[in-house]
């Protein structure tokens, strides 16, 4: 069984709060030797994510488009790049954005794939992929072979400030059409439009924010 | 007639209490669309004779050791049919373990919406695969909302109504109580072809470290880490989410060994409560509230004033029943 080929995919938006899980999984996916940073979206995300892939060393694939999908509608553009670059292992930063977590599976059901979600350490060893990942509060050590699509939430080191990304020359550019997706088709997986959450403020706000963190006990 | 189905773990030989909270927000939802509600368990079986290239087969009850009591617990939880698949393959919170079986049930059934409890150990496996098995749409923490038209709502706008086309998945993090029911209910095994996916193997397990915490966590400020009643609170929020405790060098003497975390520790809990001034450093996902400190645009809320005061009145709303 050969190395595996790697795509590591940063999402369709800027990373909230930090920057430094993006440069983490892209940490994560220099391991390998093999592999190439995935972005979609708007071109500044664009930019951003050719900025930290070449710092990183790897070079970048960029998908510009300005649909807002939900996790199956990554899935499919994530999983179609990937075929374009022949990855047989796609890397998924789970932690920069709330909405990326479900994507892991997506992708893997879109490749037929393995997933492995909530890896916190990883290591190639040719074919195999060592991996840590974290499940309630243990942390479970894992052995995986084969096409796989593995979430990662792996931290680069501390950035307070970046510099603001140049328009990258080095980012190579993929349309949905050359990825063989129709945009028309892609859009039934839209997401509706939503206005920005605004900070919950009052006390009861607050209380339904964390009363689905509830925990149960012996009982519904 | 359409099918609300709720997986359900076990934790020994009961059904998980996160698992219960879904059923009890399947068993609203099915009363409201006049649908039917199976709650499905995935059981070892070394002896399963499903052949691996056969579909589910419906096999004789009589080899589920242990079944009745779960058959009663789900029956009392509200469901009307309960399905056990049994598998060969040993029972692990993985999709590559369980991913098998688990299709062979939702294949079985075809359900309109399938649930998950929030905090169950298979949910974030099982959930957004199957999500995306079936073409659904994927609520993530929804809770159960109305009357006559029960709907499920998560806190992104998402939801689910019995009007809608297609098929939902959720993971349920609050449902109100049901009227328990002491009806019989029907019970299907299955035997359900393949087992383990090899190319996954698990080679071991140890307790994670509290900066890989993925639930929630509570964060100690240094501002009131001296102030008793505050760090009492504090630890009975913890409890309430079932979070850890986690705080700065200046509350090391009222933390877990292995709690204490700087400002550049990177942390990606699913949630995350700041008391006090704490100073952390948070991944994007992470759900973020203050206790006592001004919001911002990546806060999901914040409780401003007094840190004491917002603190005792927030652990009071929580515990109530």
């Amino acid at each position: 069984m050969s190395e595996p080929v790697v795509a590591v995919w940063l999402g369709a938006g800027s990373p909230l709060r930090t920057i430094r899980w993006v440069d983490g999984a892209l940490a994560a996916a220099a391991k390998f030797g093999n592999a190439t940073a995935i972005a979609a979206g708007d071109q500044t995300w664009l930019d951003l994510a050719a900025d930290r892939a070449n710092r990183a060393g790897l070079p970048s694939v960029g998908i510009a488009t300005d649909l807002r999908l939900d996790y199956l509608g990554w899935a499919q553009i994530v999983a179609a790049a990937a075929r374009q670059l022949k990855a047989t292992t796609v890397l998924v930063d789970e932690a920069s954005r709330p909405e990326r977590f479900p994507e892991v599976a997506a992708i893997a059901e879109q490749l037929d794939a393995v997933q492995l979600t909530h890896v916190v350490a990883i290591a190639p060893d040719g074919a195999i992929v060592h991996a840590s990942r974290i499940a309630n509060r243990d942390l479970q050590t894992v052995r995986v072979r084969g096409p796989a699509v593995i979430g990662v939430r792996i931290a680069g080191a501390p950035v307070d400030e970046y510099p603001t990304p140049m328009p990258s020359a080095s980012m190579r550019r993929l349309d949905l059409p050359a990825l063989g997706l129709d945009p028309l088709v892609l859009g039934h997986r839209a997401l509706p439009p939503r206005s920005s959450p605004q900070t919950k403020k009052s006390l009861d706000r607050i209380a339904e924010h964390l009363l689905v963190h509830r925990i149960v006990r012996g009982g519904g | 007639m359409a099918a609300v189905l709720v997986h359900i773990d076990l934790d020994g030989d009961r059904p998980n209490p996160s698992s219960l909270v879904a059923l009890a927000a399947g068993r609203h939802v099915a009363s409201s669309w006049g649908a039917t509600l199976y709650a499905a368990v995935i059981a070892h079986d070394a002896s399963s004779k499903a052949s691996p290239d056969s579909t589910a087969q419906v096999v004789s009850t009589t080899h589920v050791p242990g079944i009745e009591a779960i058959e009663n617990a789900l029956a009392h939880g509200g469901a009307d049919k309960v399905v056990v698949a049994m598998t060969d393959a040993p029972i692990a919170p993985l999709w590559a373990a369980i991913g098998t079986a688990w299709q062979g049930i939702v294949d079985h059934l075809r359900p309109r919406l399938v649930l998950f409890g929030a905090d169950s150990p298979s949910a974030t496996e099982l959930a957004p695969r199957t999500g995306a098995r079936i073409g659904a749409r994927l609520l993530m923490r929804a809770r159960t909302l109305g009357g006559d038209d029960v709907e499920l709502r998560d806190r992104d706008g998402g939801y689910v109504r019995a009007s809608d086309s297609g098929a939902a998945v959720a993971l349920i993090g609050r449902a109100d109580p049901i009227e328990a029911s002491d009806e019989d209910i029907d019970l299907v095994v299955l035997a359900l072809p393949g087992g383990v996916d090899a190319r996954v193997e698990l080679a071991g397990t140890s307790p994670a470290e509290v900066a890989h915490t993925r639930g929630a966590i509570v964060a100690l400020g240094d501002d009131v880490v001296n102030d008793a009643k505050i760090v009492a609170d504090a630890k009975r929020l913890a409890t309430q989410l079932g979070a850890q405790l986690i705080g700065g060098a200046a509350a090391a003497r009222v933390l877990q060994a292995g709690a204490v975390v700087d400002r550049t520790t990177p942390l990606a809990p699913d949630l995350c409560i700041a008391v006090g001034n704490a100073q952390l450093d948070l991944a994007g996902a992470t759900s973020f509230i203050k206790i006592g400190g001004p919001g911002g645009k990546t806060v999901d809320g914040a409780l401003a004033g007094d840190v004491g005061t917002g603190l005792a009145q927030l652990v009071k709303r929580l515990e109530e029943p």
